[in-house]
């Protein structure tokens, strides 16, 4: 058994360092028009749609790249993506509002938010259904998993705080207090820092999660949706503003304001930390940002209302 | 119609005690509509481009304000029933001719929507002898949660706001091109 994961892990570091079998893709929910679409990075080209009811907002790919699973806050659903095939293979009935969704890194658990009831579902992707229920704070949206699986934070938006949650135990064991309807969280490949989006104070909250408090603020512009991580610094989508804010990591500087398309939200960078991928709301486009240039290299036209909240690269 | 108002009166009471200001149902909606007017863009821009005077449009019959065309600035629109509506302007860029702003109050009785920001911009036709005047929205539905009730649905935001821009293009286009 021990060998088998061993093996798995090798085969999988292995394929990270030498080049994935597929090119990388974004997965983007388009809301308004119900539907997924798929761009492939390299050509810059949608290369499938693939429907979806409920008004699919949330999207988590699986870190083997072989499934999506989407949030329909209106089916009060979740929906299995089959990646590779581009079809949809399953949907789960959770019930509330899903919204935010995570996958742990092992790909046995995905955790969806549940935008009404202060509470985070687990997910038992094997066998379709909800396994457990996790309290949280008020309206949580934005869920990330640390890269080593052992913990999940819940950006609780109404509580204007976020959960740190024991994937072991699946109970929460901090809340930290961030600044006003903090609505993305992501955590850094270490698993030390985390940063949240506050909708409502136009800032990010910087977070050390063995702390367990927030260490740090950072200004953006207006409405803030969601964080990206790359080349030590900090990539902010400003919903009102239309731009992607950008700071260093290191010392919480301001570096660059960039624009982008009308209302982006989702926000997510390439695996090898050189392009930003953006989900423009408004526009129905993502735009591609070189992460070192700091510029818009590309704009590709997606559906209706493209929300892209959540990991919704496939790397 | 006496029951619809009732039960939008139950839910409004429901809303306010859950504070209405920020909490949102989960799929935001956008309404984007235009009109071509005959005459010069600056000519149109002249009668929109000021933050504090809303009367162009149709319901409204006061417009009172801080700040002008400040970012930030602040307005209250009083239609005809009395009811108001307080908005904030966000951006504002002249040579651009557009501006962005917010509403920060209004009752889901007059307006069936929350967290609303609308743009409004000027451009010249297409054949470049008149404008073009376009208004767009983004906003959520009156009603927070989940299962909505009719008149608070994501379709009678939509219709709601549809409606009251298409009145408002149209009553510029009329007000604009008769000289008045």
């Amino acid at each position: 058994m021990r060998a088998l994961v061993l093996a798995a892990l090798v085969a999988s570091i292995g394929a990270a360092m030498t080049g994935r079998g597929w090119a990388e893709e974004a997965f983007v929910t388009n809301q308004l028009s119900n539907n997924l679409t798929v761009v492939d990075l390299a050509t810059a080209r949608p290369v499938a749609t693939i429907a979806i009811d409920g008004k699919p907002a949330g999207v988590a790919v699986t870190p083997d790249g072989r499934f999506a699973y989407v949030t329909s806050p209106d089916a009060k659903a979740l929906t299995v993506v089959d990646a590779v095939a581009r079809r949809v293979i399953g949907r789960i009935d959770v019930g509330g509002g899903p919204l935010g969704v995570a996958v742990a890194p092992d790909g046995a658990a995905v955790y969806v938010a549940d935008w009404y009831a202060a509470a985070v579902r687990v997910i038992d992707p094997k066998v379709q259904r909800v396994i457990a229920d996790i309290a949280v704070g008020a309206s949580p949206s934005g869920l990330a998993v640390t890269s080593d699986g052992r913990l999940l934070l819940s950006a609780d938006r109404d509580a204007d705080s976020v959960s740190v949650i024991d994937t072991a135990t699946r109970e929460r064991r901090a809340t930290i207090k961030v600044g006003t309807r903090p609505f993305g969280v992501t955590i850094d490949a270490e698993g030390r820092r985390a940063y949240t989006a506050n909708v409502g104070s136009n800032d990010v909250s910087v977070i050390d999660i063995a702390e367990a408090r927030e260490i740090g603020r950072v200004k953006t512009g207006l409405r803030p949706y969601a964080v990206a991580l790359a080349q030590g610094r900090g990539f902010v989508t400003d919903q009102y503003d239309g731009t992607v804010t950008v700071f260093d990591l290191l010392t919480l500087a301001p570096v660059k304001r960039i624009n982008v398309g009308d209302y982006p939200e989702g926000i997510a960078a390439t695996a090898d930390g050189r392009q930003i991928i953006v989900a423009n709301w408004e526009s129905n486009s993502i735009s591609v940002i070189d992460a070192v240039e700091l510029k818009v290299t590309g704009e590709i036209k997606v559906g209706d209302g493209p929300r892209a909240f959540g990991a919704f690269l496939r790397r | 119609m006496r029951t619809t108002l009732a039960s939008v009166g139950a839910v409004v009471t429901a809303l306010a005690v859950m504070g209405i200001a920020w909490a949102h149902g989960p799929t935001r909606q956008k309404v984007r509509e235009s009109i071509e007017i005959n005459a010069p863009p600056a000519k149109v821009w002249a009668v929109i481009g000021n933050f504090q005077d809303m009367s162009w449009l149709p319901p409204v019959t006061k417009t009172e304000g801080d700040k002008g065309n400040a970012i930030e600035a602040t307005r209250r629109l009083t239609l005809a029933d009395g009811a108001t509506v307080d908005e904030e302007l966000y951006k504002f860029d002249a040579d651009k001719m557009t501006y962005s702003y917010r509403i920060t109050a209004v009752d889901v009785k007059v307006l069936p929507i929350t967290n609303d920001s609308s743009t409004l911009t000027v451009t010249p036709s297409a054949d470049g002898k008149g404008s073009s005047l376009e208004w767009a929205g983004a906003f959520y539905r009156g009603f927070p949660n989940n299962d909505p009730p009719p008149e608070l649905s994501d379709e009678a935001a939509v219709k709601a706001v549809s409606g009251l821009y298409r009145a408002g293009l149209d009553a510029l286009k009329k007000k604009i091109e008769s000289g008045s």
